[in-house]
């Protein structure tokens, strides 16, 4: 009997540890990435391989499995945000100033999703401002207010629950410097303002 | 000679005092009666198990067909023809996270019959024009310039008959003004995309995007 015991407690073990951990941490590494296939820039990661012929099998599996059609990262940057400068979980019930400063010649494009790709419903009928359509400062800045409630300026509505923005930045400099483990001269940050 | 200075006396729960190291030990919880059945085999054998799982399900996913945009697209689209997409609205997305304020050309190409021919305006930084594999892969990309139209004309062809001689004696050669590019798969998709710097470019977009054509056989 205790031998049947030692038995049962093997054949469980095997199972956790490689049926779950094996299956879990693939989904893990396709989903969410690792420093293997993606990297980050303050709020905002990138999956370094997107679009490329010769991408990792993890950068593969991801486009794969969430019917992605990147355009290749040696021209063009995505990078996804789910959080706010300060780690804190991007979600409707807060509003953020997301400032872009220093992209000058580079066409970008940010626009505001719920976590599964889908756009968020709004009155205004708007989901993402340009490098052409966002207004600027004074100083050249554009600064973008992701709310649920109108706001003056460059408002990027947002309904309810969680939000993840996508910035595109077109500009094979920037895209080599991601690259080459270099910084990418001005990155976005997402600020935020309060919550209800 | 000094006096001998007077030894302090220890107070009588000094010696109970177990050093501080021994007391942590002793403090560790034993481990479980079910953790100390597992053996350092099984242990191993575990995690070369998942070693393989996790390597075998991340491998397979893009080799078990092609990707889930091209599956979708292929459900919606007619073999070679350029099909125009406004901006997406919520709920009426061809796909996730494209970009919500473009329009897109799209031309699902299949090079089972004979060469692909493609012709597309691209009026400004933003627009691109982008050949992928049904895995997603993209092979070929052109990027707008500022200010600028440009005027493309490309036949795609497949990946073996980039080289002249293996093309079939019936299928007339490009002209010199037109760019070949191979493919590595015998469908896939032809991507215009179109950004919109305002409503007010609607208009201009959707005249640019009709000029586009994606025809099969090349150009003579």
């Amino acid at each position: 009997m205790p031998r049947f015991g030692k038995l049962i407690v093997n054949l469980a073990a095997i199972a956790v540890l490689g049926i779950g951990g094996g299956l879990g941490s693939a989904w893990y590494m396709v989903e969410a990435g690792s420093r293997l296939s993606t990297r980050s820039f303050g709020p905002w990661t990138t999956w370094l391989a997107a679009g490329r012929p010769d991408a990792d099998p993890y950068t593969r599996a991801h486009t794969a499995r969430n019917a992605l059609l990147p355009i290749t990262s040696t021209l063009e940057l995505t990078l996804y945000a789910k959080t706010d400068g300060e780690g804190a979980q991007l979600q409707s019930a807060c509003d953020y100033a997301v400032t872009v400063e220093g992209l000058e010649g580079a066409w970008w494009n940010l626009a505001a999703f719920d976590r599964r790709g889908g756009l968020i419903p709004n009155g205004a009928d708007r989901y993402a401002f340009s490098s052409d359509s966002a207004m600027r400062e004074p100083d050249g800045r554009a600064v973008i207010v992701v709310a649920r409630d109108a706001r003056p300026g460059n408002w990027l509505p947002v309904g309810a629950g969680k939000i993840t923005l996508v910035l595109t930045v077109q500009d094979a400099v920037r895209a080599a410097a991601a690259h080459t483990g270099g910084s990418i001269k001005g990155m976005p940050t997402i600020r935020k303002i309060g919550c209800r | 000679m000094n006096p001998r200075l007077p030894t302090p006396m220890l107070p009588e729960r000094w010696p109970n005092l177990a050093p501080a190291a021994l007391r942590i030990r002793a403090a560790r919880p034993p481990a479980p009666g079910w953790l100390r059945k597992i053996g350092w085999r099984t242990a191993l054998g575990a995690l070369l198990l998942g070693g393989i799982l996790h390597l075998g399900a991340t491998l397979t996913v893009p080799l078990l067909g092609p990707g889930l945009a091209y599956q979708k697209l292929r459900e919606l689209l007619p073999a070679n023809t350029m099909v125009v997409v406004a901006p997406a609205q919520p709920g009426k997305q061809l796909l996730p996270f494209l970009l919500p304020d473009a329009y897109y050309g799209i031309c699902r190409y299949s090079l089972a019959g004979d060469a692909v021919s493609i012709s597309a305006p691209l009026l400004d930084l933003g627009w691109t024009l982008s050949l992928h594999t049904p895995h997603g892969d993209n092979f070929y990309v052109i990027p707008g310039q500022q200010l600028r139209t440009t005027d493309l004309s490309l036949v795609i062809v497949p990946g073996a008959e980039k080289s002249g001689d293996l093309m079939p004696a019936t299928r007339r050669a490009p002209t010199p003004s037109e760019d070949q590019i191979a493919s590595p798969s015998e469908e896939g998709l032809i991507i215009i995309r179109a950004p919109l710097k305002g409503l007010a470019w609607k208009g201009e977009a959707e005249a640019a995007l009709s000029r586009a054509k994606c025809t099969p056989g090349v150009k003579s």
